[in-house]
């Protein structure tokens, strides 16, 4: 791709890429979160125990200022497709419009009603419509990354559309379209990821409480949930979603399973590498240790299978940015394999009751809270990068799809905007949440905030009053 | 099918101008009847857990408007390419400052998103007036169905024009006035006190107001698209839109005489409903007109996605509709009522 510095095409596809990355790391925060606060609501109804409700209070909040973020920063999407992508409205809008207009009226509608009611309705709603509200957002936001996911996967493996007569597209079978395969598989990864993101931020927190010795029940309490869940869902996410997904790349998109391995030549007992470097310009993989035949049986099913390389397509097809593509994919499968480790070992040693001692542990599980993203924004950019250089896979050229008459310029500009304007909402988060962070969650013995502080304490008086 | 489809686009988006008016509007009031900080939270509080469920509203039209009428998408928003950046960018600003003012009990904070509260909202109301004039009087739309504009040329309204004339500014004065005043009707019923008093007061002044620029505009109008005047006589619907306009107006006259708040706020929603649905049907079927040679315009036809598409559409889209309705039912029960500092403060506090 021609990455020169008024390449309209190129610099629209960074700015969807930095502003959609940067976006999805709210939404899959939410995701995650929701279902842990209808957890324990659930529970805080079941036994009645106020610690659940703790719990529930001081995510909510912190579940706010997530929600809020991933709204603002969500709205701008849909119109990009718009404002940057003219030439893919026109083309397939008739299509992917259909999964948009479906998020917002069915997925949208129903979060933004009720998200207000489950951050500030506990004493508006009583605890049993607290809890409906609690289902409602969790169901919302899932059914609104369904709409989503499906219309990537329309671009992924297009099905169930028809070409009318300007040459554009529009639903045949709308059916089809809503149950792409290709969306069933990446729906469950994905979600399963943002269940992983959801769970190491929750046990991040307990391990930090835990070692600064605050809040002891409610460390313990976020400690045995979010272990717990990140070891399923990290086992969730490679086994069989991520398996699953590597074989439908397979299926559909040879060619990008083969530049995802660094597979230039084609063979059978075609091996995983463990290590290596993809050159492009020499079409081998640099220093390659290779587990032989693992590729072959994992996309197909047998260590035989014959697994097509690099060179049997045109490299009109192969993805643009092969070396990024292979990163992005081996990097996003350690770190999934480290997830399953180090959820494992920390399932175990809460089951023997040692985790609140074990420190390395504890260090490990509050540092690991950064990388659940990591992986998530890798399994993004493997998705993406290796559908280039179609915008529709196999139907329509990236190169055919920015706006002709937006100029590169333009372009960098509104780029900067976003990156001037994120950066300072990043700040802004990242202070906010600290702080609610510091304030922590109520302690059973003194019910209220860190008594220090005067004017907090006087106006939640008020407030509970 | 495709008649329905505008209009069922128009609803969405008419819907979109009165539940998020009214924010705008509230936002531009803030300083003038809100002093105190205390007040001035009372503000924030009034729409504080609302403004979320409007904007969506934006983004369902936004998505149905991709799905229905895929080439006035691509052409429009390419078109207005740095308009349509403010406008996203001033609903960043609007929706974190709703957010995050009341996050922390210090008069500094508060004050910095108080004034990026009163910032945006009077810029995205300026910028939607902008909007709904550059509908209404057109683009320089080529025969390909693109166009690219600057923000001002030399603020004529035919040929080659920007953004920003002497007909879109007009619009955009009487958008914000009306806005504003809508906003003001939106505080008097949900507030209490001096905000509630001054609101009263401000929204009496804004609407008298607005009645002699709505003049202007109407004339200007015509001045500008005789072509619209003459379809919009024989279209029921812009009789339809009249007759709503009317009645509101009366509405919102007996209620401002009567201090009966609801019935105010009440006819200041179906105003801008009425208002917008007689623009929306006088342009009909033209979508985006071309002020280079009216045969490059943009109909509702031209630019519609397939009929199976629409069709289709039509199966779930009212589906959403009436769930959406349940919502407003739910939301309109859970937060009825004044609004206390103490009870709905967005702060955690």
């Amino acid at each position: 791709m021609n990455s020169s510095f008024s390449d309209p095409a190129f610099w629209s596809r960074f700015q969807f890429g930095f502003t959609l990355t940067y976006h999805y790391l709210f939404p899959q925060l939410t995701m995650g979160l929701a279902w842990f606060l209808v957890y324990w609501k659930w529970r805080a109804l079941k036994t009645g125990d106020e610690k659940y409700n703790r719990a529930v209070r001081f995510w909510a909040k912190i579940f706010g200022l997530i929600f809020s973020i991933g709204v603002v920063t969500g709205v701008p999407m849909e119109f990009q497709f718009g404002t940057n992508w003219a030439g893919f409205s026109r083309y397939a809008g008739g299509t992917i419009g259909q999964t948009l207009a479906m998020e917002g009226m069915f997925a949208f509608f129903l979060e933004s009603a009720f998200v207000g009611a489950l951050i500030w309705g506990e004493k508006r709603l009583g605890p049993r419509y607290h809890f409906l509200a609690a289902v409602a957002v969790a169901f919302g936001s899932w059914l609104s990354a369904y709409f989503i996911v499906n219309t990537n996967s329309f671009m992924q493996h297009p099905v169930g559309y028809q070409v009318d007569f300007h040459g554009s597209l529009g639903i045949g079978n709308l059916r089809a379209y809503l149950l792409n395969p290709w969306a069933l598989i990446q729906f469950s990864h994905n979600q399963m990821a943002a269940l992983v993101t959801g769970s190491f931020v929750i046990a991040a927190i307990g391990a930090f409480y835990a070692l600064r010795q605050l809040h002891p029940a409610q460390a313990q309490l976020y400690l045995r949930a979010g272990t717990w869940t990140g070891l399923i869902a990290s086992l969730l996410v490679a086994f069989p979603t991520g398996d699953q997904q590597a074989k439908m790349v397979g299926k559909y998109q040879p060619v990008t399973l083969a530049a995802m391995e660094g597979k230039f030549v084609g063979g059978a007992h075609a091996g995983v590498a463990v290590i290596g470097q993809p050159n492009v310009t020499t079409r081998r993989l640099d220093n390659a240790i290779e587990m032989p035949g693992a590729l072959s049986f994992l996309a197909y099913g047998h260590f035989g299978s014959y697994v097509r390389g690099l060179d049997e397509f045109p490299t009109t097809v192969w993805p643009d940015n092969i070396e990024l593509l292979y990163y992005s994919f081996h990097l996003m499968i350690t770190l999934g394999t480290i997830f399953i480790a180090l959820m494992a070992y920390a399932v175990f040693e809460n089951w023997r009751s040692r985790l609140h001692f074990n420190r390395c542990l504890l260090w490990a599980l509050m540092l690991a809270l950064p990388f659940p993203y990591i992986a998530n924004t890798l399994g993004w950019m493997t998705a993406e990068l290796g559908r280039q250089p179609w915008l529709v896979y196999g139907l329509f050229r990236t190169r055919d799809g920015y706006s002709k008459v937006v100029s590169g310029g333009d372009t960098v500009f509104t780029l900067i905007g976003f990156v001037g304007l994120y950066f300072v909402l990043g700040l802004l988060f990242l202070y906010l949440v600290g702080r609610e962070i510091g304030h922590g969650p109520e302690d059973e013995v003194t019910a209220g905030p860190p008594p220090n502080d005067a004017a907090v304490l006087r106006s939640k008086e008020e407030h509970f009053s | 099918m495709i008649a329905l489809w505008y209009a069922l686009i128009s609803f969405m988006l008419i819907v979109y101008i009165a539940l998020d008016g009214r924010n705008f509007g509230a936002g531009m009031l803030h300083w003038l009847v809100a002093r105190t900080a205390e007040e001035r939270r009372q503000v924030i509080a009034a729409i504080g857990p609302l403004w979320l469920w409007h904007e969506v509203w934006l983004v369902g039209f936004g998505g149905t408007l991709v799905a229905v009428f895929p080439r006035l998408m691509a052409s429009a928003f390419a078109g207005y390419y740095l308009a349509l950046f403010l406008i996203l960018w001033s609903l960043i600003l609007r929706g974190i400052s709703i957010e995050v003012g009341g996050h922390i009990n210090d008069a500094l904070w508060q004050g910095f998103w108080d004034f990026v509260f009163v910032f945006s909202s009077f810029l995205l109301a300026v910028l939607f007036g902008l909007a709904a004039g550059n509908v209404a009087r057109g683009v320089p739309l080529d025969v390909d169905g693109n166009f690219s504009m600057p923000f001002f040329t030399n603020f004529s309204v035919r040929g080659q024009v920007g953004l920003i004339d002497w007909y879109t500014i007009s619009i955009a004065i009487f958008a914000a006035v009306i806005l504003a005043a809508h906003g003001g009707a939106y505080l008097t019923l949900k507030t209490e006190g001096s905000v509630h008093d001054r609101s009263s007061k401000y929204t009496k002044y804004l609407w008298a107001m607005a009645v002699p620029l709505f003049l202007v505009i109407s004339v200007e109008s015509h001045a500008v698209r005789p072509d619209a005047f003459g379809r919009a006589i024989h279209s029921p619907f812009c009789w339809f839109g009249i007759t709503v306009t009317l009645i509101a107006v009366c509405t919102l006259i007996s209620g401002i005489s009567a201090h009966h708040e609801l019935r105010t706020f009440l006819g200041s929603n179906f105003i801008l409903i009425g208002l917008l649905t007689t623009g929306g049907a006088a342009i009909f079927p033209v979508m985006l007109y071309s002020t280079l040679a009216a045969e490059n315009s943009m109909t509702a036809y031209s630019a519609a996605a397939t009929e199976n598409s629409l069709r289709l559409a039509l199966i779930w889209w009212p589906v959403g509709l009436a769930l959406a309705v349940v919502y407003f039912v739910f939301i309109s029960r859970c937060y009825a009522g004044k609004v206390t500092v103490r009870r709905d403060t967005q702060g955690y506090y």
